[in-house]
């Protein structure tokens, strides 16, 4: 996959590794300015209603308070502003439990923390809706979201022979990035300057801007490092503008860190989602209908679906389908994206019923897959620009030892396990989106030395590596010849690491950028050149000390023409206590076809984190809620079980060698949301091989299994 | 977390007598679990008395009393010292599995023996300051009671509480007769059987044991026993690592020639007190050690719970168990 003397395609360690083991990498919260103060967000009891009163004075007479902020003295802010759920202090009403109420700053953290607890609140309760079994047949049509038909699928379901109608369900799931949502305030003046974890640079300066009601220019977004976001930090909430708000009232750099409780209300989380699949085929296996409907919850004033059924429109070959949304609004903290938004819940109930249909077809899933395979896209009848779903089953197969596997369930025990083998496919779109990136060029002597800019973010996926690496091939510089500046506002606009189009969007802005600027030298210069000279001998040969220029970067033109995608195969092997149910992920291999894989070891494990949220999806993850209050009760990451080391044995990576430059000039696909499609349902699937039990409601407890 | 007082001393009679002068103070061992429940508020001393450097860390055997023979381990002891220590794994290697099954290796670094049969449920209306719960403020009510209560108990439960003791390591503790050597402030020494050491919520939750304030555990002993190559500690949890039982048991089993001589079975997980299982033990005396009768054992003590709303699925998975556990302790299961 790597050409030699190229960066790109190379293995190479992460630019920034070092200051981040070193913790020398600055977050948001890292930024010590002189004289900062802190706040602490305090919380509503109760999920709906309003607040009568909110009696402050004790706090306020605290030691170290400076402030105390609530909607009867905060200043008026733009509701509309792009800030994700509300919660702006804007009125009394509350609409779920846990919202904001209100802000304590302080001289320290233990004195705000302690002030907020000596605040009195009084409520006017309403009847909450949190319990969404019982509110769920009130689910209605959202806006912008038709149901899509093709053919007759009542008709063509009622009429096979083989099929299988099923509820999957998939519960409330919480980010939990290891960095809780954070923010640093300075004023100066008029212009704000806010240390802040934000996957998307430019919308969190808008967003800040616009509900502050002050010029976007005024408001500087600095996030050069971010501890994980998974969606999370794609919208901004309201601690963003809480801390702006903070810092202006006591005249001071204020510092704001959401705590872990305060994460499973304050920023979003994935819906549950009631997922019902109608699934029908012929006696050889050809599919002859597919309705995916999902019904789902939302926030009481603000709409979000999850597209559950986007894997259902493009995966297979069928020539009758629905896929249709139905949600009902609730006092719960409004749904974000989650990631692989839609298609990692979506493919669990999809990749589980094809399962469960082949099984009753006595068929491989991996050949009843491969006999549905479209052609083109089903879903608008777009060429695929590649598709590598047949490669990435067949490869994967071989790899990971299917022949092994049996038909039938508890064929295949050792001691007190049982064990099973499960495929499930996946996919997510690929994108590039519009980015800039200044190119700047120095020179001592022989050295030269590029600074790349751009607004990008990196996650803690490798964005800074993958970018140096960019530039190293396009300027013909060695990788640690590059400086990238990512993460802050004031550098050139940029796409945000969201739904998988950071790679793209930002590694071809740079690419552009050398280009640019490598042709620029060549005009500059007068000689004639027979093989295109690189931009480092260019500073050389025409004796330049510096040089820079700027890319405005787009998708290709005729990008939208195609359907392009990332597609993958997941392969899990399950151990299952048979007296206990307590199940182990013996092996996983996940087969990715991603395009041009721009580094490899930074790849596998965007991809490896995937599939453990993935499995923790499958077997462990859950937000519970009380169905009488609205407050989570698993409300600690010792409450809400991401898998441990020991759930999981090996997880295995391949990466289909696959060239597609019509999504982007790179062939760049995206592999950060693709990683965790497909892999609850491969895990499923394996269970149900393992004990013949068929567990359609996630995460699978072990009282599941007994 | 509230202001507090904190205080330090190196002997065991001061650290008493700075609790009993003031009735909001509390002693600080590891804080694993006070120091959370502080920042929490749901503890609210107004004083710790950092016991840390008391010399009461020491593993060693006992030489005088009615445990004469067993072995001694310090109320200070670190969790993982303890699980470690050769005459632990030697002759005690369910202890060593016990504890090892709890928590994560960082927290078992600092939590210590007293803390661990000291520590506080993990009901989670127990931790949310809003919600009702009779142990953190009596009279509230009993959130779990009709709440989520996957987690809570199904034996000895009442109206007013049905939370579990979390620990992992007091229930091999039971299992094994273990007692709990406690000096209060007037210098007085008592003991305390495990079995009692613990309490049934009955009406008075918010007391989770029988220590008055001031008491301090200063060590525990284990009897000799003969269990050492016949016992197992299973527990089962929603995640192989860092997550408390659903169910758990420590089994351990004497023969006689082909017949059981005596069997401990207890379990974690299911009731307000670590739970010692009498009628599965009663019933395997005298018995062979065969499936059918490890089952009926396990069926015969099952029998008496009361599950709630959420937690069902503890009668079945109690009664394998206890099955699989006796199974893996007549094979002479061994210490992770
Ligand atoms: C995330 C997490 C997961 C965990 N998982 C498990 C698990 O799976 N299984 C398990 O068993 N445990 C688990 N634990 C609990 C852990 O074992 C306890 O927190 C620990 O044992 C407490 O010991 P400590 O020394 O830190 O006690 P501290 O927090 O210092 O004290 C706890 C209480 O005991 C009192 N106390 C302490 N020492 C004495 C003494 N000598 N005499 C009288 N009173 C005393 C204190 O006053 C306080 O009230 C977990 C804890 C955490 C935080
Ligand atoms: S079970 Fe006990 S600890 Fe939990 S809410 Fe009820 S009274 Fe409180």
């Amino acid at each position: 996959m790597s050409e030699p003397n190229k960066s790109i395609g190379q293995a190479i360690n992460r630019v920034d590794g070092l200051l981040k083991v070193t913790g020398a990498a600055s977050y948001a919260t890292d930024y010590v300015l002189k004289n900062t103060a802190h706040a602490v967000i305090f919380k509503s009891t109760i999920a709906a209603g309003k607040i009568t009163d909110i009696e402050t004075t004790e706090a306020e007479k605290a030691p170290g308070v400076l402030a105390v902020i609530t909607h009867k003295n905060a200043p008026k802010l733009n509701e509309k502003g792009g800030i994700r759920g509300g919660a702006l202090l804007q009125s009394p009403t509350i609409e779920w439990y846990g919202q904001h109420i209100g802000l304590v700053v302080a001289e320290t953290f233990e004195q705000a923390r302690y002030a907020t607890r000596l605040i009195k609140v009084s409520y006017e309760k309403a009847e909450p809706k949190v319990d969404f079994t019982k509110h769920q047949k009130e689910a209605v049509l959202p806006k912008g979201n038709p149901d899509a038909v093709r053919g007759d699928v009542d008709t063509a379901f009622r009429n096979a022979e083989f099929k299988i109608e099923a509820i999957y369900e998939t519960p409330i799931e919480h980010h939990h990035p290891m960095e809780t949502h954070s923010t640093v305030a300075v004023w100066e003046g008029e212009k704000v300057t806010l240390y802040n974890g934000s996957q998307i640079v430019n919308g969190a300066q808008a967003a800040a801007a616009s509900t502050l009601g002050i010029e976007t220019e005024k408001v500087r977004i600095v996030t050069p490092f971010i501890g994980g976001g998974f969606g999370s930090k794609g919208g901004q909430w309201a601690n963003l503008v809480l801390t702006a708000i903070a810092a202006r009232a006591v005249n001071r750099p204020v510092k704001l860190a959401l705590t872990r409780q305060q994460m499973f209300n304050s920023v979003g989380l994935r819906q549950k989602n009631h997922q019902k699949i109608r699934l029908a085929a012929t006696k050889d296996g050809k599919l002859t209908a597919l309705a995916h409907e999902t019904s789902t919850h939302c926030a009481m004033s603000n709409e979000f679906v999850e597209p559950c059924g986007d894997c259902s429109k493009v995966m297979y070959e069928v020539p009758n389908s629905l896929i249709s949304y139905r949600v009902v609004p609730m006092n719960i903290i409004i749904p974000t994206y989650t990631r692989g938004p839609g298609k990692s819940t979506g493919s669990f109930a999809l990749e589980s019923a094809i399962d469960e249909l082949a099984y009753q077809l006595k068929m491989d899933p991996i050949q009843f897959r491969l006999k549905n395979e479209p052609a083109k896209d089903p879903s608008n009848g777009k060429p695929w620009s590649s598709r590598t779903t047949v490669q990435c089953l067949q490869e994967g197969a071989k790899a990971f030892g299917w022949e092994k596997r049996k038909i039938e369930p508890r064929q295949n025990q050792q001691g007190e396990y049982l064990i099973g083998y499960g495929v499930a496919c996946g996919t997510y779109p690929a994108r590039q989106q519009n980015s800039s990136a200044i190119v700047r060029l120095t020179r001592k002597g022989n050295d030269v030395k590029a600074t790349i800019e751009l607004a990008a973010s990196d996650l803690g996926t490798g964005t800074n590596t993958i970018i140096a690496q960019t530039a190293s091939d396009a300027l013909g510089l060695a990788v640690n010849k590059i400086t990238v500046k990512i993460g802050d506002s004031t550098l050139p606009p940029a796409a945000g690491s969201v739904g998988s189009v950071g790679a793209a969007s930002f590694c071809n802005a740079v690419n552009d950028a050398c280009e640019k600027i490598t042709n620029e030298l060549i005009s500059k210069s007068s000689k004639q050149f027979f093989v295109r000279p690189t931009a480092a001998h260019l500073m050389v040969s025409e004796n330049l000390t510096k040089f820079e220029t700027r890319a405005d970067a787009k998708a290709p033109a005729d990008a939208g023409s195609y359907s392009s995608h990332s597609f993958n195969a997941n392969f899990a092997e399950v151990w299952v206590n048979s007296q206990t149910g307590m199940v182990k992920v013996h092996r996983f291999l996940a087969v990715t076809g991603a395009g041009k894989i721009l580094n490899p070891k930074t790849a596998r494990s965007q991809i490896i984190g995937g599939n453990v949220w993935g499995i923790g999806m499958a077997l462990t993850e859950e937000s519970v809620l009380d169905p009488r209050w609205g407050n989570f009760v698993t409300r600690s990451l010792a409450d809400y079980h991401v898998p441990s080391n020991l759930d999981i044995g090996t997880i295995d990576t391949i990466f289909i060698d696959e060239k597609d430059t019509i999504p982007n000039k790179l062939g760049v696909k995206g592999i950060g949301e693709v990683g965790i499609v497909g892999v609850a349902g491969a895990v499923a699937n394996a269970i149900f091989n393992a004990t013949g039990k068929r567990v359609r409601d996630l995460p699978i407890t072990p009282d599941k299994l007994l | 977390m509230r202001p507090f007082k904190y205080s330090s001393t190196t002997n065991v009679k001061a650290a008493t007598h700075l609790l009993m002068a003031n009735p909001r103070a509390k002693f600080l061992a590891g804080g694993t679990n006070i120091l959370d429940l502080m920042k929490e508020d749901v503890e609210r001393p107004d004083e710790l008395v950092d016991i840390t450097r008391l010399a009461l860390a020491l593993v060693k055997p006992v030489t005088e009393g009615v445990n004469k023979g067993g072995i001694s381990i310090g109320g200070l002891g670190k969790n993982t010292e303890t699980a470690n220590h050769p005459l632990i794994r030697q002759n005690f290697p369910l202890i060593t599995q016990a504890i090892l099954a709890g928590a994560s290796a960082q927290i078992r670094n600092m939590a210590t023996n007293g803390g661990n049969l000291n520590q506080r449920t993990r009901c989670p209306y127990f931790y949310e300051v809003s919600m009702p719960c009779n142990k953190r403020e009596p009279g509230s009510g009993c959130g779990a009671l009709q709440g989520i209560n996957r987690m809570h108990a199904v034996f000895g439960w009442s109206e007013s509480c049905v939370a579990v003791h979390p620990s992992d390591m007091c229930v091999a503790l039971v299992a094994l007769d273990a007692v709990v050597k406690v000096q209060g402030s007037n210098g007085q020494t008592r003991s305390i059987p495990f079995a009692d050491y613990h309490r049934l919520p009955g009406d008075t939750p918010q007391k989770d044991n029988n220590l008055a304030h001031g008491e301090m555990v200063t060590s525990i002993e284990i009897p000799k026993n003969n269990f050492a190559n016949k016992s197992y500690y299973l527990k089962v949890r929603d995640r192989a690592s860092y997550a408390f039982a659903l169910v758990s048991v420590a089994a351990a089993i004497e023969m006689s020639g082909n017949q059981i001589k005596q069997a401990r079975v207890a379990m974690g997980g299911v009731a307000h007190k670590p739970w010692r299982a009498y009628e599965a033990e009663k019933f395997l005396a005298g018995k062979e050690a065969t499936e059918t009768n490890f089952r009926q054992a396990a069926e015969m003590e099952m029998k008496q719970a009361k599950p709630l709303e959420h937690n069902k699925y503890k009668i079945e998975l109690g009664t394998r168990a206890i099955v699989l556990a006796l199974t893996k302790a007549m094979n002479g299961g061994k210490a992770g």
